[in-house]
This record gives C-alpha cells, structure tokens and sequence, in this order.
C-alpha cells in the first residue's frame, strides 16, 4: 500500500520546507522525481525536444503502467518548453511513469491542469508510485494523510485587500471592439479568419481555447506585438491600432511572472512603466505613490527588494501592481491563481468583481473553474478561427 | 554513414576548401555534390536552398564593393599596379565559391540527420561526455531562453518599455529586453539546482543516455573520408605546384 | 574545475549568446551582439581569474559551435576571437566587478571603466580578426564596416591593412556596447546566484 501524503496549509507557511525534507530522506535510495511550481520546473531542463526528454528518464526495467503521452507522434520533436504549462506536467508524468523513481514530489503542479487531467493524474499516481507527497491549493484527494503546516501569526508577504479596494480608482473604460480579423503567421497557419467580438466594460471575460488555438495570438494583437493580416478595432469611439501606435488598452499580468519585469526591482520595474507612459498622451498619468502604495498591499516589504529573489508565489502576487493600477482600461491576468492558496484566491474573485464594478474590464485565463464560478463572467471561448461569446 | 564519418568529411572539406585556390575549389565542388546527391539526397536541396539565401547576398555585395568599388584585387594592390575590374570579379567570385562550400558541407552533413533528435545525434559522436553534456544542456538553455524572449517582448511591447518597430526607445531601452530574459533563465536555473536535479539526481541520467552506441565506419565513412582526403591532397598539390 | 554551478553557467551564458541574436532582431537594432554570454561569464567568476577565462571560453566556443551549426556557418572562424575575448574579460574586465555592482552605483567609475575594458576588448579582437576576415571573407562579412574596407582599399591600402584599420574604428565601438551590457546584466544578477556560482554554497531558499 502506498504512502499519499498532502501537505496542506496557507501561502509561505512551510509547505515547499516540509516536501523538501521528504525528499532529502528519499535522496539515500532511489531519489524522488519531482514536479515543482515554477515555469519548466516539470521538465529536467536537459533536453530539447519531447522524445528526448522520455529517452532520457526511460528505464526499460519499470514495470509500471505508462502515463499517456499528452502530444501525438507529430509532436516528439518539438521543443517540450513549447508545451502549454498543463501539457509539461503532463509530459512529466508519463516521464515518471517510463522510469525507475517510485517515489513523486509534486509542488502545486497539477493546479495546472483542467479537471479531466487533474483527476486521471491523481489517480495515475495513486495506483504508480510506491509514495506521493503533494502540495496543492485545492481539496485533498480521499483517504490521503493531510499533513497541515500551521500559517504564521504574521505571515510574510501579506496582501492587504481592504487597501487594495481602496486604492481602486475607478475607470469609465471603453468597450473594446474587434472586426475582420484575419491574422496567420509567418508558417502559414491561420489562426484568425474574419474574428470579430465586442467587449463591454464593466465585466469579466474568461478566455478558454484549447492548446494553440489561439488566445495568446489575441493578446499579443490587443497589446501591439503582432500585426495582423486586417482588422478593425476599436477602443470607444476610437480607432485603436497598437501595433502602430502602441498599447493603451490592456495591461498584463503573464502566467510565469518573471517574463514581465521591466527591471530587477520593483522600484524600477514601476519607474520604467511610469516613463513609458509619457509616449502615451492618451493616457492618464500614473502617481507613482500610488502604484507603490499598490505594491505594498500586495506584500512588497520595499520596492528595492531583488524581485528575483522573492518566492514565486510572492512574485505571482506583486506582477498584479501594474494591472491593479489602474493604467489602462483592460486588465488581463493569465492563470492568476496558480500556487496561490484559497484565501488568496477568494479574495482575488472579489477583488475583480470590484473591478469591474468600478469600471474596468477583465479578462482571465485559468484551469481553476472554483475560482472562476466566484466570479461573474462570460467566456469568451478561441477555437476555429475565430472569437464566440457565451 | 555515421555522425562520426559525416563530420570528419566535413572537417576534411573545410580545412581544403580553406587553403584551395579556384581549381582546388572547382574540385570540391564535385566531391560535395557527389555526396550531396548520394548521401544526403532529397534535403540536399534544403541545404542548398539555406546555403544560396545565406551566399547570395553576401556574394552580391563583395562584388558590389570588389568590383564597383575597388576596381582591382589585393594582389594587384599589392603589387601596386592599375589592374582590372575583371581580377577584381574573379577574386570576389573565389572567395564567394570558397565559403559557399563551407555552407553548403556543413547544412549537407547536419542534414543527414536532420530526422534525428540531438541526443540521439549526439550520443553518436565520438566526443568526451562532459562535452556532450554541456552541448544538451546548452542547447535545452537556449529554447528556455528562447520562449523567455517571447514572452518578455509581448510584455514589454505591452508596457510600452519597447517597441514592436526599430525606435529609439529600442535603442535606449532594448537591453531591458536582454535583462529580462536573464533573470528569467537564472531563476529557471536555480530552482533546477535547488530543487529538481538534487532530488532526482538528474544529472546522473545523462551518462547512459548520452553513452555512445559505437558504431564501427561504414562503407559510406570510408568511401567519403577518402573523397574528402583526396580532395584535400589535390589542393595541397595545386598550391604547391602553382607556388613552384 | 567544472562543477554543476560552473557547468550551468558556463551553457547559460553560451546560451545568452546565441539568444542575444533573436533579441536583437525583434528590436530591429542594426548590430549584432555576440559576446555578451562570454564576458559576463569572466565577471560571475571573479576572483578566481583562471577559472574565470576557462570558463568564459568554453562558453565562448560552444557559443561559436553551436552558432555556427545551426545558425551562421562563418561563426566558427572566429573562435579564436572568441578565446582572446574571454582572455581579456577574465584578466581585466574583472577588475570592475566590484564597481559594476557597486551599490549606490558609481556613475563615473563605472562608464570609464566600461569604455576602457571595451576598447581594449575591440583593439584586440579587431587584430585577431583581421587575418580571418581578410583571407576568408577578402575583408567583407556582410556589415557596413566592408565600405571602411573599400575606402582604405582604393586608397593603396593592402588588405590586410584595410581590414584592421576598418576593424580598429568599428571594433571598440561594438565591445563598449557589449561590455555595458554584461556590466549591467552583471550588476542585476542575483547574489543568490552568484554565490552558488563562486562556490559560496548553495544558499537558502528565500
């Protein structure tokens, strides 16, 4: 019978500690295979391309039923950092699977999944490995040893969400409306044909699609970083083109944090940002105060902090500053809520639905339908070459 | 043919197609086109395509500048006399036929296994394992970096920070870019160091991977090791008899 | 000589080496920047020089090798650029280590100390290039350098002459842009890091 541990518990309260030991007490034997919170941390990082990455941890003596491989033949050579975050898990369970470990660590990982997924790898892991220690933000499997870590009387990197709704300030945003899109990339694959939708502020908009249908291509053409074949946009009244004239319109929270700093430090993350925004006549000027007020109550004890530095939930938290400023009408958070615990979550439904209650529209991506039932919104869903709303 | 033969032919070719002049260079093209069209066949015309898109410009503007601008080759400067346009051209085509072999050997051999996945093509070089090692763990760093610089640009092109079409501000700001990207890689790094490979001894797992599966030379690896040698031969001959 | 920090250094700032080349084209910046990774490789090793240029040049070469495999075929015939490179950062462009992450940062020290490192890096890699560029290329790769070239030429200059004369104007200009760069991606660098890099132990998890 197996040993299926979860560790349970609040945000830097010991969690990651508490898996670390276990692993060190499985380094004498056969060591743990590991899947970690962080962007790649599912893959060894010594390949490049998928069937490597199987070659490399496939043992021919594991007797164990194999984990599906979550791409298809066409796809063994393709770079495995290629994958969706959801499909490297993926990817790495079936890794786990083709080797000799018997024991699995698995660090908030699986938040990334969809439910289907979610629970086939639950089970796979159940049935496979000898022992389980999991850290996840969500309920506990039945019949697993819940090992609680006890939060801290003062826990480190707080977020103060009474300040933040304060710190709201509300926002007549535009509706945000797209026509004629036609976009293809340099390869000749067509991801855009003829899309249109419109957005209307004041609402939260969840977008779903599946693996390279699309919904990055659409943020990439919302802020300006691509140009697309046509389209007509507009933001108001107001023709909006940000591939030429830069973005005014969104303002990004990206899914890995670390991808979006402007700087080493939040303070100069934030002074970059501010001085960026003389280009922009349209747009109101940002009080810097107030953006370091923002990043306070999302925990920063200073803005001179080395961000890299920080954990990465912590980091999670503070690249919500820009969009929570304020700046740009449209807000976008991709997959906000992962390694992030159920207060912090909760609390970031509310604080969105607030968000739109002042003003501003919303769109999301995420995995985590708890979290996006506790927030009002329609789903605008990428798929066939073009844009529905539901 | 072998990882192994394919690179010493290509070794060979280089280092003569270096030191050949245009009838040493003439020569080497039969020897490469022999193998191109035997050894490599259809994505030879891949290698070919790659080789001329990456010559032909260059070959355009060493002509623009050895014959428009200049009028006359080094040796004639040398020498210091008049010369012509047409020594000029003659030099500029034989420096561009030099390092169009050099192209073109590399893409035809890298394309004898383009159907390969770097272990598997590296595994079969003959090569001290902490090389090869370094050569996959740089090659898996260079596609982490590469996303990193995907992401990082939508973000700030986003922000405003940079643009998406060549400013000043890119030009002020560009290496904000090149920062970004870094930090990304290192945290990436760090918690491979601190958490992944110290757990699963990961590192470990690259020897056999990584073991070459020894594979003797075969009749390709001879047959083209001894066109390339006599290649080579023919070149030293034409330079030595040409200098006598 | 090459533990895993030291490894993993080494293939990452191979690695900024190759990827500096996609940056640069989606900036549209006219210059091509390819020795980033080797300096800053010298400068995350300091004090220990030897291994400091060791290291910096197998990432140089492995840079160079892999450019050149699957990128630019003319690469590898300036890896001995590439050697004297990492030569120079690791036995004197070092010596600024403690300046470039000076903090508060040290304005003057610092942009006199990046030009000077950057010319002699230029200087140097300008003579060692010459002979290849010369022979190979007959003293034209492709940059706007190739008209410095030709108006040397036509004025009765040799050519070797005229492509280390072009290489001494435009050479320096490009290692000073490159040596800032390092320097300044130097100075962001975590400690964390750098610590597990100099073999100061594996710090503690933040």
């Amino acid at each position: 019978m197996g040993r299926f541990e979860f560790i349970s518990g609040p945000n830097f309260s010991g969690r990651s500690a508490a898996l670390r030991e276990t692993m060190q007490r499985n380094a004498a034997g056969d060591g743990t295979f590991y899947i970690g919170p962080y962007a790649e941390a599912a893959l060894s990082g010594l390949t490049s391309t998928v069937r490597d990455e199987v070659l490399l941890y496939r043992n021919v003596a594991a007797e164990r039923p194999v984990f599906p491989l979550p791409v298809g033949d066409e796809a063994l050579l393709r770079d495995p950092q290629s994958l969706s975050g959801g499909e490297q898990v993926l990817l790495a369970l079936h890794c786990f699977s083709q080797s000799a470990y018997r024991h699995i660590a698995i660090d908030t990982a699986l938040e990334q999944l969809d439910p289907g997924n979610r629970r086939g790898a639950f089970d796979y892991v159940a049935l496979a490995a000898e022992s389980v220690t999991l850290i996840d933000n969500r309920d506990p499997p039945d019949g697993w040893t819940v090992l609680p870590q006890e939060p801290f009387t003062k826990p480190a990197f707080a977020i103060d969400w009474p300040k933040l709704a304060e710190l709201i300030e509300p926002h007549a945003a535009s509706g945000l409306s797209i026509s004629g899109l036609n976009f293809k990339y340099r390869n000749g694959k067509s991801i855009f044909e003829n899309a249109r939708v419109t957005l209307e502020p004041g609402r939260a908009y969840r977008v779903s699609g599946v693996n390279g249908a699309g919904k990055t291509t659409l943020f990439k053409l919302l802020v300006g970083a691509l140009v697309p074949g046509c389209a007509t946009m507009t933001l108001g009244n107001e023709t909006y083109r940000p591939w030429r004239d830069g973005n005014r319109a969104l303002s990004l929270a990206t899914q890995n944090p670390d991808q979006q700093w402007c700087g080493a430090t939040l303070a100069e993350d934030i002074a970059r940002r501010c001085k960026a925004l003389t280009a922009h006549p349209h747009v109101e000027r940002i009080d810097a105060q107030r953006v370091q007020a923002l990043a306070a109550a999302l925990g920063a004890a200073s803005l001179d902090t080395h961000l890299y530095e920080l954990p990465l939930a912590a980091r999670k938290r503070l690249s919500w500053t820009w969009p929570f400023a304020g700046v740009h009408p449209w807000v976008m958070l991709d997959e906000p809520t992962v390694g992030q615990d159920r207060a912090t979550r909760e609390n970031l439904a509310q604080y969105m639905t607030l968000m739109c209650a002042r003003g501003y529209g919303v769109m999301f991506v995420t995995h985590d339908d708890e979290f996006a039932a506790q927030l009002p919104h329609r789903v605008l869903t990428v798929a066939d070459r073009a844009l529905r709303l539901t | 043919m072998t990882p192994n033969g394919a690179a010493v032919f290509a070794i060979v070719t280089l280092a003569a197609a270096v030191a050949a002049n245009l009838r040493g260079l003439g020569t080497l093209c039969f020897i490469v086109a022999a193998f191109a069209a035997t050894e490599v066949r259809g994505p030879a015309l891949t290698a070919l395509r790659r080789s001329i898109l990456i010559m032909l410009p260059l070959a355009a503007f060493m002509l623009a500048v050895w014959v428009g601008i200049v009028g006359r080759s080094p040796a004639e400067i040398a020498a210091r006399v008049d010369g012509s346009r047409l020594s000029a051209f003659a030099y500029a085509a034989t420096v561009s036929l030099r390092l169009f072999i050099i192209i073109f050997v590399v893409q035809a051999a890298l394309m004898c296994f383009h159907n390969e996945s770097p272990f598997t093509a590296i595994r079969a070089l003959t090569l001290p394992l902490p090389v090869k090692r370094l050569v996959v763990l740089t090659l898996s760093l260079i596609a982490t970096l590469r996303h990193a610089v995907d992401r990082s640009h939508t973000a700030l092109v986003s922000s405003g920070v940079i643009t998406r079409r060549l400013s000043l501000r890119n030009v002020m700001h560009g290496w904000v870019l090149i920062q970004s990207v870094w930090l990304t890689a290192i945290t990436t790094v760090l918690g491979r160091v601190r958490d992944k490979w110290p757990a699963e001894n990961t590192l470990v797992l690259l020897e056999p991977a990584l073991r070459p599966i020894v594979r003797p030379p075969g009749t390709a690896d001879v047959i083209w090791g001894a066109a390339a040698l006599t290649g080579l031969a023919f070149v030293i001959f034409e330079r030595v008899s040409g200098a006598a | 000589m090459f533990s895993t920090p030291r490894l993993i250094t080494i293939a990452l700032c191979a690695a900024l080496n190759f990827a500096i080349g996609a940056i640069v084209y989606l900036v549209k910046l006219p210059i091509y920047l390819d020795s980033i990774g080797t300096i800053l490789c010298a400068l995350l090793l300091f004090p220990d020089r030897w291994a400091s240029f060791i290291c910096a040049m197998v990432a140089g070469l492995t840079s160079v090798a892999i450019i050149g495999l699957l990128v630019n075929p003319f690469y590898p015939w300036f890896a001995f650029t590439s050697v004297c490179i990492a030569a120079v950062s690791a036995f004197i462009t070092s010596s600024g280590a403690h300046i470039f992450r000076a903090r508060p940062a040290q304005p003057g020290s610092f942009a006199i100390r990046v030009i000077l490192y950057g010319v002699i890096t230029g200087v140097i890699a300008a003579i060692v290039s010459a002979p290849v560029v010369a022979y190979l290329f007959g003293g034209v790769t492709g940059s706007g350098s190739a008209f410095i070239v030709a108006m040397f030429l036509r004025s009765g200059q040799q050519l070797m002459n005229a492509v280390l004369l072009s290489g001494l104007a435009a050479d320096p200009v490009d290692k000073v842009i490159q040596v800032l760069i390092a320097a300044l991606l130097y100075r962001s660098t975590p400690a964390d890091f750098i610590a597990l890099v100099r073999g100061s132990g594996m710090p503690a998890r933040a």
